[in-house]
């Protein structure tokens, strides 16, 4: 009684509280508000709401834009059909301040970014309480807890509504045996109401999410999936019931029951296929430990992987999974990359070398230093890209979404007519074949085509190696026509190294050449460089100081080196720099460019004074990838900053493909422009800084994994491992997924043209209606787990 | 045939007691993982301490 008054005084008081607020007296607000939710907090809203406008504790969760730009990551709880997604995008948008809020059915998460200084996250979470959703921040475990627990109540519903619907079927059997065979109305009413008795806590408990969804949808004058259901089982409810009253004996309380039976074991199926679904990047996220061995001094603890920092020590032993990205401190093993990279092979790991976290250690211990942990290593950043890309939405997608609620009020209105029309003939029929058109529309089947076969395959493509950024990637991938191979470190292993290195002047012996080389080239990350600094470094060499370190794109470095000017880089680079250079410098160029190689040329105070040579070969498989593409018919193009002579060398190896040289990133990009003004749709294979212009503006872009942080970043697939082949792989990926897209569309215009007639013709019961319903959802998800099967079948 | 009246809530009644059985059932965790006890049952002794099974 106490705590009654209390209630309903706080949330009088609220309002009055917040019609103060709104007249700008904030500071009274504040402090009543304070006060008041000590006593009792607002009932359908978690107290600890505003905590999240919290910067320290946004931190978890929130990644900041640059201003106030926020992205954020929530779990919606209560998510169950594409209407749904539709509801929580449209409630979000109507908000100031937001720029994106996107739906993914398949995770039932919400992806928003909004302006912090417009709109606040706790006001966000709120609005989605309003239209009857529950968000949370996401993180790992949470998800995990979250998804068990709808699980379960699916679980809870279904198992209650399929005892009532095993004990009505007997009572049915009775009353149908009665009807032929004469019963006495005594029993008949005994029966009616036992009926009516199972069937009232299956309709209120079972069926309550449809009930309170449909109830929710009304109020917000928005149209979702639970409409029809609830009016489909609430009109038949009604109808029996009346009867029962009346004494007549047309009650269907068993077709309620059933009905919503089958729709619960239809839910809980898709949540388990779901699950299924989408298990490859979750298994991805399983790579990731959850505890580690800390060494401290000689002692070892084992502590949760969040909690280590920096620079602290981990024994890894042989057999785990190393838990941060590091680098090898003592111990020599060898390492399974295989989920991350997709390459089967162990690779060899001694001191120094660098280890990611989520790779296993196969033959011994490694003491690690700690480099990255958490959302900084390798492993974290595939997870939300491949997260991003199951988020994101396809074009297809985008429609199908704003198709629902059109759906749903064609469905009602076709109910409608049905039941006109039949009335006429007689109440019962009219009353049936309505609940049926009711029950068998899908949107379930529509919404679902595109997300599942999207998920699948960015999961697939994730185990494979290939990361998918984002939908449309997969399917602009299927309609490619021409694709521009980058040369160096695509269709080459870009794994340069020195052949010879040799001063042309007396004053300089080789070694100082290299050691000026090395440290010109200390900080870059171009392969060229890390061939001449790992030499250097072989070979014991200190760099000497730089100042003004200058890089060219695509030509060279330079900078002052003891007072005088350096310029390290290609010809192009001596040339524009007005070194002086003798004509046979340049057929020594020439002779090594057609062997594949590349000449770097060392000047000082404008003199050449030396020349490194490096030498790169073809990767495995690019021959065949290749010979591939042109069986398809698909033009090529190779790419190069390098001279016309590399690039012929490498046509002579691969056969006929037009070929670009010479170019700068910029000129890269606009070769790709061309081409892709030519009608063309272009695919970009590329890595390195110097392809990122380039990759952005190809139609579809790939990153080959080794490659630099930017051109990931620009690009829409990223390769993991160096495996050219996958390239073709990623190719068929987007074919399928999109052929599966198209399949699941059909299937589900198909069924819904199919059965919609047959139920307003009367020929269908509400309970195979129930039955068909889930089945649809059901074959669009089979159809896009089968692209596994079929992308297998490839191989 | 009056023995129907009781039969039938009788009936009802032992329903009930099995929809309460399952309940248990699901909240114990038994219904969260269908595959997992099958193959645990076959890994009998950890390999080390490092993997705890998942519950």
């Amino acid at each position: 009684m106490d705590g009654h008054t209390h209630r309903f005084c706080c949330s009088s008081c609220l309002t009055v509280c917040q019609a103060i607020h709104e007249a700008g007296l904030a500071g009274f607000y504040e402090r009543v508000q304070r006060r008041e939710a000590e006593i009792a907090p607002p009932p359908d809203m978690p107290v600890d709401i505003d905590q999240y406008d919290l910067d320290e504790v946004q931190q978890e969760f929130v990644t900041c834009h640059g201003g106030s730009r926020r992205e954020a990551m929530l779990l919606i709880e209560g998510i169950h059909c594409a209407a749904c997604i539709w509801l929580i995008e449209n409630a979000l948008h109507a908000l100031t301040g937001i720029e994106l809020a996107e739906v993914n059915l398949a995770r039932q998460r919400l992806r928003i970014v909004w302006d912090d200084s417009r709109q606040s996250l706790s006001a966000i979470m709120r609005r989605l309480a309003a239209v009857g959703y529950a968000a949370l921040p996401y993180n790992q475990e949470m998800a995990e807890g979250q998804i068990q627990r709808y699980n379960r109540r699916v679980l809870f519903r279904m198992g209650f509504a399929a005892f009532g619907a095993l004990n009505i079927m007997w009572i049915s059997i009775a009353l149908y045996a009665g009807a032929f065979s004469g019963i006495s109305s005594e029993y008949q009413s005994f029966f009616h109401w036992v009926s009516f008795a199972i069937a009232t806590p299956v309709l209120l408990y079972s069926g309550g999410p449809f009930l309170t969804g449909a109830w929710r949808g009304i109020r917000q004058m928005k149209l979702t999936m639970d409409l029809p259901i609830a009016i489909g089982a609430l009109a038949t409810y009604g109808y029996s019931l009346w009867q029962m009253l009346h004494g007549y004996t047309q009650v269907y309380f068993d077709t309620v029951v059933v009905f919503l039976c089958v729709i619960l074991i239809g839910r809980y199926l898709e949540t388990l296929a779901r699950r299924n679904a989408t298990s490859a990047s979750l298994r991805l996220m399983e790579l990731q430990p959850r505890m580690a061995t800390r060494l401290i001094g000689q002692s070892e603890e084992r502590v949760a992987v969040r909690k280590l920092h920096v620079n602290e020590r981990v024994l890894v032993r042989a057999g785990e999974r190393i838990p941060v990205d590091g680098e090898v401190l003592d111990g020599a093993s060898h390492v399974d990359e295989s989920l991350l990279t997709g390459e089967p092979m162990p690779i060899a790991k001694q001191k120094g070398d660098e280890v990611v976290a989520g790779a296993v250690n196969m033959d011994a211990p490694l003491m690690i230093r700690v480099r990255q942990t958490g959302n900084a290593t390798t492993l974290a950043q595939i997870i939300h890209l491949v997260e991003k890309a199951q988020e994101s939405k396809a074009r297809v997608q985008r429609l199908a979404d704003r198709i629902v609620p059109w759906f749903v009020a064609v469905t009602l209105m076709l109910s409608l007519l049905t039941f006109a029309f039949w009335y006429q003939q007689d109440m019962d029929t009219a009353l049936l074949a309505a609940a049926a058109v009711l029950i068998i529309t899908c949107p379930c089947a529509l919404g679902l085509a595109t997300p599942m076969a999207i998920a699948v395959s960015s999961g697939l493509g994730a185990s494979e190696g290939v990361l998918i950024r984002n939908a449309e990637a997969l399917e602009r991938l299927s309609d490619i026509n021409h694709v521009v191979f980058d040369k160096t470190g695509t269709l080459t292993e870009g794994r340069m190294k020195v052949v010879s290195f040799r001063s042309m002047r007396d004053d300089m012996d080789d070694i100082s050449l290299l050691q000026l080389a090395a440290s010109l080239e200390r900080h870059s990350p171009h392969p060229l460089a890390r061939a001449i600094c790992e030499l250097a470094e072989s070979q014991g060499l200190t760099n000497q100081p730089v100042e003004t370190l200058e890089v060219i794109m695509g030509q060279g470095v330079g900078g002052c080196v003891g007072g005088h000017q350096v310029w390290l880089g290609n010809l192009r680079l001596m040339k524009e720099k007005r070194v002086a250079f003798i004509d046979t410098y340049e057929e020594e160029s020439r002779r090594i460019q057609q062997g594949m190689g590349i000449a770097v040329w060392l000047a000082v105070d404008g003199q050449v004074v030396g020349m490194i040579h490096l030498q790169d070969r073809l990767r495995e498989g690019a021959a065949e990838v290749v010979e591939h593409l042109r069986k398809k018919g698909i033009g090529m193009t190779l790419l190069t900053g390098d001279s016309r002579q590399a690039a012929e060398a490498i046509r002579q190896q691969l056969g006929e493909m037009a070929i670009v040289t010479d170019v700068s990133p910029a000129e890269k990009a606009e070769a790709v422009q061309q081409l892709s003004q030519q009608g063309k749709k272009v695919l970009m294979v590329g890595d390195g800084v110097n392809d990122a212009p380039a990759l952005a503006l190809a139609d579809i872009a790939i990153a080959m994994g080794s490659g630099a942080d930017l051109s990931m970043q620009s690009s829409d697939v990223v390769l993991m491992g160096s495996d050219i082949c996958k390239v073709l792989y990623a190719i068929e990926l987007g074919r399928q997924t999109l052929e599966t897209v198209r399949q699941n569309l059909q299937i589900s215009l198909l069924y819904n043209m199919l059965l919609v007639p047959a139920a307003m013709g009367a020929f269908v019961t509400p309970v195979f209606a129930a039955i068909a319903m889930p089945v649809s959802s059901l074959l669009v998800i089979g159809n896009a787990i089968l692209i596994r099967q079929r992308m297998r079948r490839r191989d | 045939m009056s023995v129907i009246y009781g039969l039938i809530p009788g009936m009802i009644l032992l329903g009930l007691v099995s929809v309460l059985v399952f309940f248990w059932a699901v909240r114990s965790g038994q219904y969260d993982d269908m595959e997992g006890p099958a193959h645990r049952i076959l890994d009998d002794d950890d390999m080390n301490d490092g993997d705890s099974p998942k519950s």
